[in-house]
């Protein structure tokens, strides 16, 4: 059946067209035009390859009718379908384009919030850094724990003066300080020598990936680890207490990385004057 | 209606010449029937096309479909059936073309404003005095 239907319109076509080679088609030159075109963009060959595809299967469909003879006016109307698929796979890739654009500048916002926020804290450490040391005779004038605190981004809180440590101070997972916290470590130590009568209770908190249990172990490694760092610095222990409370009181939602980045912290809380924080 | 039948029996039993011979003289004629279901799709497609603000970002591509149903509505009046199944498969397609065009006209205006937003962020940012 297939070889007789196959004779009959090789016959078809040679009876139709006068000519044995068949008479150029515009519109199947351009729709084939347009197909190469569109095979050869990267843009639409990874965005839309099921779309290209239909097109393909259009043109040769187009092009076999021209080749079997067939009138005018059903090779130009092949033709123009397989132009139009071609420009559905066009608008299709572009479409999903344009959509990675959008969710690549959400991304960017993101970025570029969490870079501000670590500027602001690397400007504060610089900026106490050179207070340091143009300012060494002016220390004693700054006697005011509010003032002292503000280069390290302290906040006043009805538990008193609050100065949050970012995770940027730790490896991922990690308890060990990175070499970079040390200067907010000299800058804590001297607000405590300064500050003879006050004691401090030092927090860890985690974002709540992982488990409670490992959260809460890892807030506690952290509040140790910058309890001894600041010992080290000559800090007296009694003076300190470290507490650990895991993923919970978290300052932001957890649901986004920068929310988890902020609550990945350790708090340092500055006790009122005199009166003992009891270490736990 | 009787010419496909009868095509069959004669491939089987006469020379092809024949067949090819009579399926020409009798080629051109109304023998294909009223392509109800084709034009069904298109009238949908045009439907689908119209509904969902199509018309605000891709007009001409609409306007194309549209004009062309009417030719295919017409070409059904006219029974000039063929015609017609070829008009209501372009015009399933052009209004493809044009939800698919103003869906990537869409696309594109939101790209650009997500862009524009973080650029204005990166702005607003780096003006931010410092303290």
């Amino acid at each position: 059946m297939n070889i007789r239907l196959m004779s009959l319109l090789t016959l078809t076509a040679a009876l139709v067209a006068c000519a044995s080679v068949p008479e150029r088609n515009l519109a199947l030159d351009q729709a084939r035009g347009n197909f190469n075109q569109a095979e050869h963009d990267p843009q639409v060959l990874g965005l839309a390859p099921a779309e290209l595809k239909m097109a393909k299967e259009s043109l040769m469909q187009a092009q076999q009718a021209w080749i079997s003879g067939s009138p005018r006016p059903t090779v130009d109307h092949l033709a123009y379908i397989a132009s139009q698929r071609v420009v559905i796979a066009r608008e299709t890739a572009s479409s999903s384009a344009y959509q990675r654009i959008s969710s690549g500048a959400a991304a960017k916002r993101e970025q570029v919030r969490l870079a501000a926020r670590t500027e602001e804290a690397n400007k504060a450490q610089q900026q106490l850094a050179l207070s340091q040391q143009s300012n060494a005779s002016k220390d004693e004038q700054v006697s005011d724990l509010e003032a002292q605190l503000k280069d390290l981004n302290a906040r006043r809180t009805d538990r008193g003066m609050v100065v949050t440590l970012g995770d940027i101070l730790f490896d991922s997972g990690k308890s060990q300080l990175l070499p970079g916290a040390q200067g907010n470590m000299a800058k804590l130590a001297d607000v405590f020598k300064r500050n003879p009568q006050r004691t401090a209770s030092i927090e860890g908190y985690t974002d709540n990936v992982g488990s409670v249990s490992s959260n809460m172990d890892l807030s506690s490694r952290r509040a140790n680890a910058v309890m001894a760092a600041l010992v080290s610095q000559g800090v007296a222990a009694m003076r300190l207490s470290a507490k650990s409370f895991g993923e919970n009181n978290p300052v932001a939602s957890n649901d986004t990385p920068a929310g988890r980045q902020m609550n990945r912290r350790v708090e340092i809380v500055f006790g009122p004057e005199s009166v003992r924080i009891l270490a736990q | 209606m009787k010419i496909a039948p009868l095509i069959n029996q004669t491939t089987k039993v006469l020379p092809l010449t024949l067949a090819v011979a009579f399926g020409l003289s009798m080629g051109g004629c109304a023998s294909t029937p009223v392509p109800h279901e084709r034009m069904a799709v298109a009238e949908a497609a045009v439907a689908r096309a119209n509904s969902t603000g199509t018309s605000e970002n891709a007009a001409s591509e609409l306007l194309v479909a549209t004009t062309k149903l009417e030719r295919a509505r017409q070409a059904v009046i006219d029974k000039d059936n063929a015609l017609a199944a070829q008009l209501a498969e372009q015009v399933a397609l052009d209004a493809q073309v044009a939800e698919l065009h103003a869906q990537s006209e869409r696309s594109r205006k939101a790209a650009v404003e997500s862009k524009d937003a973080a650029r204005a962020l990166s702005e607003e940012i780096n003006r931010k005095p410092v303290q």
